[in-house]
């Protein structure tokens, strides 16, 4: 992989802002986006295909008479269609209808300081060495159990450079490295299929262990077989970590985002100092995380990323912001203008939304427990009410605990409720923190879950 | 633009050996606005040109993807993608062979009545920002209306190795119309979508006013709804909610990579897995629906796939290599995204035939049940559990359609469930979506309003 360098990216986006003031607009920000990205991908039990996609574009952001446009382009290959792209922006403001709450790009301040968020030896990693990584994942997976079918899968590895420059003096870049590893498995024992079960891993630097995974997906698929119905009834939850992202993804999430807020779509409205969750509940939005997935020095519209506080013990103390929203309020942005590339403008979004995690050992945790249940994961969280925080889904995989033990793979329960009850009922947290997504969470054990079951 | 593609291809074949090559060579042009209440957030327009390419060397695959026409990278690209599947074929066990099958000289043009890159930004705005107007104007509970409009048109370039060359005209256009109500603590959502592949006149039928009112009434009407039981429950079925059922909890499982990879259907080809009034299609040919095209992204022209015939399972959707995994004939389901990642077995328009019950037959003999009418949301698993969440719904009470529910959802396992329906209606509904399986595929879902005996329905806290 070849990445381009700092100082063209830097020369081109700054052409281009000046081509933007030049043509009459108010101001202009570029921002540049780079992914080289490789794949070694398992199918059905073996290692299919390799992949190689390299991923760069550009996109205009300017502003006329308190209009925003937009436009991008993957085309960097030559100027002309560099300058096309900001002149079609320029077209789309003056097309666009003025926003009188529009206060302006983001002002030049330094970028924040953040650790381990490149790894050469990721950026040098070769085909040949995903083939071997996806291939010790796959063999370990099936060392562990002969029942288990890995079903999808593989390794990746990126490299990501961001560049933002603006007409206020913003000039920032930044590039780091990402891996990912992950595998997908049923298990099948005379005709009865698990639901799939899923282990991952990703990390900024290249510390992740293929074998561990491959191992761990096979060891769940294994002991989700021989499912049981559960009861009907109120009992003990613990959320491992992917069900508590996709549940937090669609509710917790959007209620601290400064847009929904300030557009009467959050429950949380006017509660800034009031108790909202249980008293061992403290969640940060750490866009500085060491390593954190979602780690930069700055976010989408270049300004620098920060420590946030969202729940103190319980107590909601602040709500996210991107420079728009925060103009809004006459506040500074938290940093949370979140691009996933060039393609679109940015979006409020949680950085490293950090739980701060307890003292028992998850095997503690479940030896506590007299009656409940374990989720693995969830189905249909993405058909919770974004603004009611109401959900009603599937857990699956799930884990009968009994007497301080797992006794039996769950089928077919449901959970339903609303999360901000269920945040106010969380009484307790692992300590095995991991990042997952934008969720940096240990287990939590939440009370009085409503499952239905037969 | 085929000689420069055709060299590249040749590039695999004689350089590097491989037994299949193809280039799929795609410029896009995409407008989108986003609304927020009556406020333009921003009206944005990109163009995305590229090339994937795709090879099979000693039974491996190996892919590449490039952002550009450039002929020097198009074949850096493909030396990228032959290396690629060189490396990938180090581990394989069993190699990957495509099915036979016929080839294609093709030019398909779109002819839209109203071709949305001739109509200007500002008739756009114009559109969508009637369509928020009427939601926020029909009540004064209704809070928020954020609506995001896509249009996409270009064409798609594909030639293989085999001599198949397709020039594809590509036409999209799509809106998702979502508002929120509030009344004292109770938050309320509500979501449209709207979406074409014949052209702009699309709101000629949906127009600003209907759409608006759809999406606002229901997010009003919610909120004196009350939390449905949870528990195991007769219910109706509208057309909308039946559609995401058929495309979730029993499309995915007869997608064939997920059959092949265990889904329950996986020995029950030719077998009766659902009452004998059950009949269910995969049609990629319904003129303008949101599911349709021409060929596929293997050069395999579309069709009408009969799946379920009156109960019975009669055939998957297949690309090339399940095809011939499986001795099947390939159904021209393979569809990519876009140039940056390869095709997939995607549904296109998924439906459950019409049969003779009217909707007061369907509901007169239930004491008590729910009538879900529209979806949000819904999520199958390889193992046949289905999540279908409802964002309208009611109570059946003796035989009429009582009191609104919210937030409820219904659940269960597929093949019980098709087994338990004991009524399908007369009408017909076809609905736009969007279906997520690490990429994002334009479909139709739809059906009649169908009754089922009993499901798992996932009540209130």
């Amino acid at each position: 992989m070849v990445a381009a360098l700092k100082e063209e990216i830097i020369s081109m986006a700054e052409k281009a802002v000046n081509l933007a003031l030049k043509r009459g607009a108010d101001e202009a920000e570029i921002f540049v986006y780079e992914g080289l990205t490789a794949i070694s991908a398992i199918e059905r039990g073996q290692i299919t295909k390799s992949s190689r996609i390299i991923d760069r574009g550009l996109a205009a952001r300017v502003v006329k008479n308190k209009a925003v446009g937009f436009s991008y382009t993957n085309i960097l290959e030559n100027t002309a269609a560099v300058d096309e792209t900001v002149l079609k922006s320029l077209k789309s403001a003056k097309a666009s209808k003025p926003d009188r709450d529009w206060k302006g790009f983001p002002t030049k301040k330094p970028v924040a300081n953040v650790k381990n968020t490149f790894d050469n030896a990721v950026y040098e990693l070769s085909s040949e060495d995903l083939v071997q990584m996806a291939s010790t994942m796959l063999e370990s997976a099936e060392k562990t159990d002969k029942r288990v079918f890995p079903i999808e899968g593989g390794v990746g590895a990126s490299y990501l450079s961001r560049t933002v420059v603006n007409s206020n003096g913003v000039e920032c870049f930044d590039y780091g490295t990402m891996i990912e590893c992950s595998l997908a498995t049923v298990a099948q024992q005379s005709g009865e299929v698990t639901p799939v079960c899923f282990e991952f891993g990703a990390e900024r630097l290249n510390k992740i262990d293929p074998e561990w995974i491959g191992k761990e997906a096979a060891r769940l698929a294994a002991s989700a077989l021989k499912a049981k119905k559960t009861e009907t009834k109120n009992t003990k939850v613990i959320f491992a970590q992917f069900a508590l992202y996709e549940l937090l993804s669609y509710t917790l999430m959007n209620a601290v985002n400064a847009d929904y807020v300030q557009r009467n779509q959050s429950a949380f409205k006017g509660k800034i100092g009031e108790k909202v969750a249980s008293e061992n509940v403290t969640i940060y939005d750490n866009g500085l995380l060491e390593g954190g997935l979602r780690t930069w020095k700055f976010d989408g519209e270049g300004v620098p990323q920060q420590k946030t506080t969202i729940i103190e013990k319980g107590v909601l103390r602040n709500f996210i912001y991107d420079t728009y929203t925060a103009n809004k309020e006459e506040k500074e942005s938290t940093g949370n203008a979140f691009r996933a590339g060039y393609l679109s403008t940015p979006n409020i979004e949680t950085t490293n939304f950090h739980f701060i995690p307890g003292k028992k050992s998850p095997e503690e945790m479940i030896s506590g427990i007299d009656d409940g249940l374990l989720v693995y994961a969830l189905q249909g969280a993405h058909s919770s009410n974004p603004a009611s925080g109401e959900f009603s889904v599937v857990a699956t995989p799930t884990w009968k605990i009994e007497k301080g033990r797992i006794t039996n793979a769950v089928k077919g329960a449901m959970l339903a409720g609303n999360i901000f009850d269920l945040m106010k009922n969380i009484s307790a947290l692992a300590n095995n923190e991991r990042k997952t997504g934008s969720l940096v969470a240990p287990w939590i054990l939440a009370e009085n879950v409503k499952v239905i079951g037969k | 633009m085929k000689d420069t593609l055709s060299k590249v291809v040749d590039v695999a074949v004689q350089k590097f050996g491989a037994e299949y090559a193809e280039i799929r060579a795609q410029k896009l042009f995409k407008t989108m606005l986003t609304i927020k209440e009556e406020r333009v957030e921003a009206a944005r327009e990109g163009i995305e040109n590229g090339a994937a390419l795709r090879v099979l060397i000693n039974g491996a695959w190996g892919f590449a993807s490039v952002g550009s026409f450039n002929a020097e990278k198009l074949v850096n690209a493909v030396c990228d993608a032959c290396k690629m599947a060189k490396a990938a074929s180090l581990k394989l066990k069993t190699p990957i062979k495509l099915v036979e099958y016929k080839t294609f000289e093709d030019r398909v043009t779109a002819k839209p009545k109203k071709d949305p890159s001739k109509i200007s930004i500002e008739e756009k705005l114009k559109t969508t920002l009637a369509i928020a107007e009427t939601t926020l104007k029909h009540d004064k509970r209704v809070k928020s209306c954020t609506i995001d409009y896509l249009d996409l048109v270009g064409t798609s370039y594909f030639l293989n190795n085999e001599g198949t060359y397709i020039e594809n005209d590509k036409l999209y256009v799509w809106s998702r119309i979502l508002a929120t109500a509030k009344e004292g603590d109770i938050f309320t959502f509500s979501r449209e979508e709207i979406g074409s592949t014949a052209g702009y006149e699309i709101f000629d039928a949906e127009t600003p006013e209907i759409v608006g009112e759809r999406v606002a009434k229901r997010a009003v009407n919610q909120l004196k709804a009350k939390m449905p039981k949870g528990g195991t429950f007769p219910v109706v079925l509208g057309p909308n909610v039946v559609g995401v059922f058929v495309h979730e909890a029993f499309g995915h499982l007869a997608e064939a990579d997920l059959t092949l990879s265990g889904s329950v259907l996986m020995d029950k080809l030719g077998k009766k897995i659902a009452s004998e009034i059950v009949t269910i299609y995969d049609d990629g040919t319904v003129e303008g629906a949101f599911g349709s095209f021409k060929y596929d992204d293997e050069g395999v022209p579309t069709q009408k796939t009969l799946l379920v015939k009156d109960g019975v399972v009669v055939g998957l959707m297949h690309n090339r290599e399940t095809a011939q995994k499986l001795k099947a004939n390939p159904t021209g389901n393979s569809r990519a995204e876009d140039f940056r990642v390869e095709p997939l077995i995607r549904m296109r328009n998924t439906f459950m035939e019409p049969k003779e019950h009217s909707f007061e037959e369907l509901i007169e003999k239930i004491k008590f049940g729910y009538y879900f009418k529209s979806f949000r949301g819904g999520q199958a698993n390889i193992d046949g559990t289905f999540q279908v969440g409802i964002q309208e719904g009611y109570e059946i009470i003796n035989g009429e359609i009582g009191e609104p529910v919210r937030n409820a959802s219904i659940s269960g396992n597929t093949l019980e469930t098709l087994n338990k329906v004991d009524a399908v209606g007369k009408d017909f509904e076809l609905w736009p979506g969007r279906c997520g399986k690490g990429q994002t595929a334009f479909v139709c879902d739809g059906g009649p309003h169908i009754r089922v005996r009993e499901v798992i329905v996932g009540g209130g806290a």
